[in-house]
């Protein structure tokens, strides 16, 4: 009776373990645009998306930070990422959207061009980045490679961390 | 008397405290006799309410402590275990500490209770089981002499002491002692041959019974307890009741604050939105409810926010009360005689301000005694009285405080001042000339100054006031000094009541809006723009008879003057420290009370920005940082007269015709038509836009540069004229010619076209070729181009 009780219970551990290996070995990701590349950021990482509304423009910073903006009561920095990578700025269109990204107690929001979709990608399908590119201060976590396309997985710390 | 009673009442609030801890402790100890640790602990308890009630006079209280601290004394140093016998007795004793310690919160005086019985049993167990007597004995012997009396007040009459006279009390003491020494003879005698010594273990020393001991050895009491206390006022009341008071972490008050300013924004976003739904339904029946509950939300939202900052209260005695042994000391090793008054120390401020003011205020008194006050000898001579006197006055001001430090010493000198800041050269010549005796009583506050000729123990380094000024400026605060050569200096530190929550001007620059703190704000002016001067460089106006320096605030944060400033300009006279500055903006919003909050990590530390604030609309309106302001615009090469030159660099050099852009504002397709047809042939780029407001978006759009415009005068939404008169407030569109192209004929008509900027009035119907050659005539197109 304990014998088959047993086997039961190792069959569930197993079970179990199986499925946290699956867990483990999908990232899931949300993918957006900017200018004509695709990028891609660990859903975790995401506080909300939402629709563009008015800012703050603040003095003496960079022109990527647009300035500052109010999401229910918290004053939080608004980053343009078509700025920050060196691309021409863009009137904001209806595709436009915000993504409030949050490391630790960093948070701000970014300006892209356009979300795609969420992405379930396999870790072993991510690589590094390229050689090139490496290095502590690349802002670039890996590239997923998905059927037909490349999608550049960016690393939220350095999103969010200061730099002027 | 009240004094008396405010002491009493941190002995009492103390006391209870200190109860609540010893029943635990007792408890534990039951288990664990040898744990020394806890013994020790306790023994404290009961020493330290000993101390304290025999400095307040409550001997029957003090009797009792005194013999338990004996028997606990024993225990704690071996001589005797604690056995559930001996706790008994204790925990007995301490009942009835808690019984007395009721009675004097209901009364004021510990008799009624009779405590014979317990210390009896106390002293059995601590004489019966001692095996050395003497060491005991030092410190019952005093102490026993003076709870005689009360053990007779019990049984007796209860003589009222509080009316009766000193010489009266003494007899009585002497009398009781008399009676008692008669009574038990034998056993006092052994004590007294061990110890007149006073106990050393004592923690107040200022526990002699002077009449009026009662302002130093309040601190004291305080100080040995760590966590702040919620301060209540001395109730007026004969009876002390024990104040229900909590200790509350800093914490957690600073979180209540925190959504306090929540509600306060939400309760701003709820009028602005009451006034507009006010606006638009107006007549209507719920219009009167809606009003009513936003009055009340509004009504309690601000009684909360008072509320929640009086806990944050400290009164300025808190740090006042150092201040009479520092000047007993500082007249000592100065040789000077000099009084101390102190006045309002009951003013209340926020703690974290209390906390901030009391090492400025140590400078300034140090500077006041070192520099201000004469010896005695200088100050005969002067028919001066020979003590100096420093007076420390705190009081209300509408938001803020006031801590005004007034002497009456040799005053400042504004020439001896100016000369010394030019040896050292923290200033130059030119600006000592024209420096202002206000201004040079200022310069006591740049480091490196000090008008002490030798570098005394107290002063003279050059740093004090240079401290004072920056921790004042942390607060927003103002410093104003005043004096009179000769016969005294007086200075007022202005503080806001608090940090959190602000009172702030709302100023406007083109289309951004900034918040200042109010308590910066000296005043607001209306001038014209001829008022402005230029004087090296830096514009200037003249203010009643002062000289203010003018900075526009678009210089300082960067804006982009896209629209024309008008004739006016307001400067809103900034005041920090000593300093003041004139802040050019373009309007005045209005002044709202706003939730600092910070700009979070990402962007911490931009200069000039103290953080951001939400509005009643939702949008974030930045906080200026008044200190760092004045620090950017010392450096700032204003720009307040020269705003038109940098428009002309916004015209690229034309290659071909097509760079020219000229746009259409008609209603009237076919007329839009009819000019894009004499314009055709010139090869310039047409924008048309059918009506005022259509182009004027156009145009903030920014994206193409317009060489010319013709403008339709009767057109809906916005006419010609209307239009006219916004572009041309419009810094970059300063120069466009306008070009009325209109049916209407009358002078009137072309006066007003002339009147909003139009250069050209070009009257239907037209020859082609005449509007086109006004046109190039007005954008100077270029003939080798046609």
């Amino acid at each position: 009776m304990s014998d088959k009780l047993k086997q039961i219970i190792n069959k569930q551990n197993e079970k179990q373990e199986e499925s946290l290996i699956r867990t483990e070995d999908v990232v899931q990701l949300v993918g957006f645009v900017i200018g004509e590349e695709e990028y891609a950021i660990p859903i975790l990482a995401i506080q909300e998306i939402i629709k563009p509304f008015p800012w703050t423009r603040v003095p003496q910073v960079p022109k990527y930070v647009v300035g500052v903006f109010n999401m229910r009561g918290a004053v939080i920095p608004l980053i343009d990422l078509r700025l920050k990578f060196g691309l021409s700025p863009l009137n904001q269109s209806d595709e436009t959207r915000f993504i409030v990204m949050r490391h630790g107690d960093d948070i701000a929001g970014f300006i892209i061009d356009r979300l795609t979709m969420a992405i379930r990608i396999k870790k072993t399908d991510i690589g590094p980045p390229p050689d090139t590119l490496a290095g502590d201060d690349t802002m670039i976590d890996g590239v997923g490679k998905q059927e037909d396309r490349i999608i550049t997985i960016l690393k939220v710390n350095k999103l969010l961390e200061r730099d002027f | 008397m009240d004094e008396f009673q405010e002491i009493l009442q941190d002995f009492l609030v103390e006391s209870f405290e200190l109860i609540e801890q010893l029943d635990q402790d007792l408890v534990e100890l039951e288990n664990t006799p040898e744990d020394l640790e806890l013994l020790n602990g306790i023994f404290r308890v009961a020493h330290t309410v000993k101390g304290a009630s025999s400095f307040l006079n409550f001997d029957v209280l003090t009797h009792l402590t005194h013999h338990m601290e004996d028997v606990l004394n024993k225990a704690r140093h071996g001589e005797l275990l604690i056995t559930p016998d001996v706790m008994d007795v204790i925990l007995e004793s301490i009942d009835l500490m808690k019984q007395l310690l009721f009675t004097i919160r209901d009364t004021s005086a510990d008799a009624g209770v009779d405590v014979v019985a317990c210390v009896v049993k106390l002293d059995k167990i601590s004489g019966g089981d001692g095996e050395v007597e003497t060491p005991v004995a030092q410190e019952v012997a005093p102490v026993q002499e003076e709870t005689v009396q009360v053990e007779e007040i019990v049984s007796d009459d209860e003589p009222d002491y509080d009316n009766m006279g000193a010489d009266e009390l003494e007899a009585e003491i002497e009398r009781l002692l008399q009676e008692r020494q008669s009574e038990d003879k034998v056993k006092r005698e052994a004590k007294i041959a061990a110890g007149e010594s006073v106990p050393s273990l004592d923690p107040t020393p200022e526990t002699e019974p002077t009449p009026e001991p009662a302002p130093a050895p309040a601190p004291e009491q305080v100080a040995t307890t760590p966590v702040a206390t919620v301060p209540t006022p001395a109730p007026v009341k004969r009876a002390a009741t024990v104040e229900q008071t909590i200790r509350v972490d800093v914490k957690r008050l600073d979180h209540l604050m925190n959504l306090i300013g929540e509600l306060v924004l939400a309760k701003n976003r709820l009028i602005k939105i009451n006034d507009d739904v006010e606006e638009r339904y107006e007549g209507e029946e719920f219009l009167e409810e809606l009003n009513q509950v936003v009055s009340i939300v509004s009504l309690v939202t601000t009684d909360l926010q008072i509320a929640v900052m009086k806990t944050r209260m400290l009164p300025i005695g808190k740090v006042f009360n150092k201040f009479p042994r520092m000047i007993r000391d500082l007249t000592r090793e100065l040789d000077k005689k000099i009084e101390l008054e102190i006045f309002g120390e009951d003013t209340e401020l926020d703690k974290s301000i209390v906390e901030e003011v009391g090492d400025p205020l140590v400078h300034i008194i140090r500077n006041s005694c070192d520099h201000g006050i004469e010896i005695p000898a200088v100050r005969t001579e002067q028919g001066k009285p020979e003590t100096g006197t420093i007076t420390l006055k705190a009081y209300n001001e509408g938001n803020q405080i006031v801590i005004q430090i007034d002497d009456d010493g040799k005053g400042l000198d504004a020439n001896m001042l100016k000369d010394k800041c030019l040896e050292k050269s923290l200033i130059t010549e030119k600006e000592a000339e024209n420096m202002g005796d206000k201004e040079a009583f200022g310069l006591i506050f740049k480091p490196g100054f000090s008008t002490a000729e030798a570098v005394t123990n107290v002063s003279g380094r050059g740093v004090g006031m240079d401290v004072v000024k920056t921790n004042i400026e942390k607060v927003n605060g103002i410093i104003d000094i005043d004096s009179e050569f000769g016969s005294g200096t007086s200075i007022k530190l202005k503080i806001p009541l608090t940090l959190a929550i602000i009172q702030a001007l709302l100023v406007g620059v083109q289309e951004e809006h900034y918040a200042i703190p109010l308590a910066s704000v000296l005043e607001t002016v209306r001038i014209s723009k001829d008022e402005i001067y230029t004087v090296e460089g830096r514009s200037v106006m003249r203010l009643r008879e002062e000289v203010l320096s003018l900075v526009h605030i678009g210089d300082i944060f960067e804006v982009e003057r896209i629209l024309d400033s008008s004739e006016h300009a307001y400067v809103v006279v900034l005041g920090l420290g000593t300093s003041k500055l004139g802040l050019i903006v373009d309007t005045l919003v209005g002044q709202e009370e706003i939730v600092i909050k910070s700009l979070g990590e990402y962007l911490k530390g931009i200069k000039g920005i103290a953080g951001g604030t939400i509005r009643g609309d939702g949008g974030v309106t930045l906080i200026v940082d008044v200190v760092a302001l004045m620090d950017i615009a010392r450096n700032v090469k204003t720009t307040v007269m020269t705003d038109s030159s940098s428009n002309a660099a916004v015209a690229k050099e034309k290659s071909k015709s097509s760079d020219y852009v000229v746009m259409i504002v008609d209603d009237s397709k076919m007329d839009r038509t009819i000019m894009r047809k004499a314009l055709e042939p010139l090869g310039v780029t047409l924008v048309e836009a059918s009506d005022g407001q259509e182009a004027l978006k156009i145009l903030k759009q920014g994206d193409t540069h317009f060489d010319a415009m013709l403008v339709d005068i009767e057109m809906p939404r916005m006419d010609g004229y209307t239009l006219a008169n916004e572009i041309k407030k419009y810094n970059r569109y300063k120069n466009l010619p306008l070009i009325a192209v209109t049916s209407r004929t009358g002078k009137s008509d072309r006066m007003r076209g002339v009147e909003s900027g139009m250069v050209e009035y070009i009257t239907k119907p037209y020859s082609s070729d005449y509007l086109s050659s006004v046109v190039q005539r007005n954008m100077n197109f270029k003939s080798e181009f046609l």
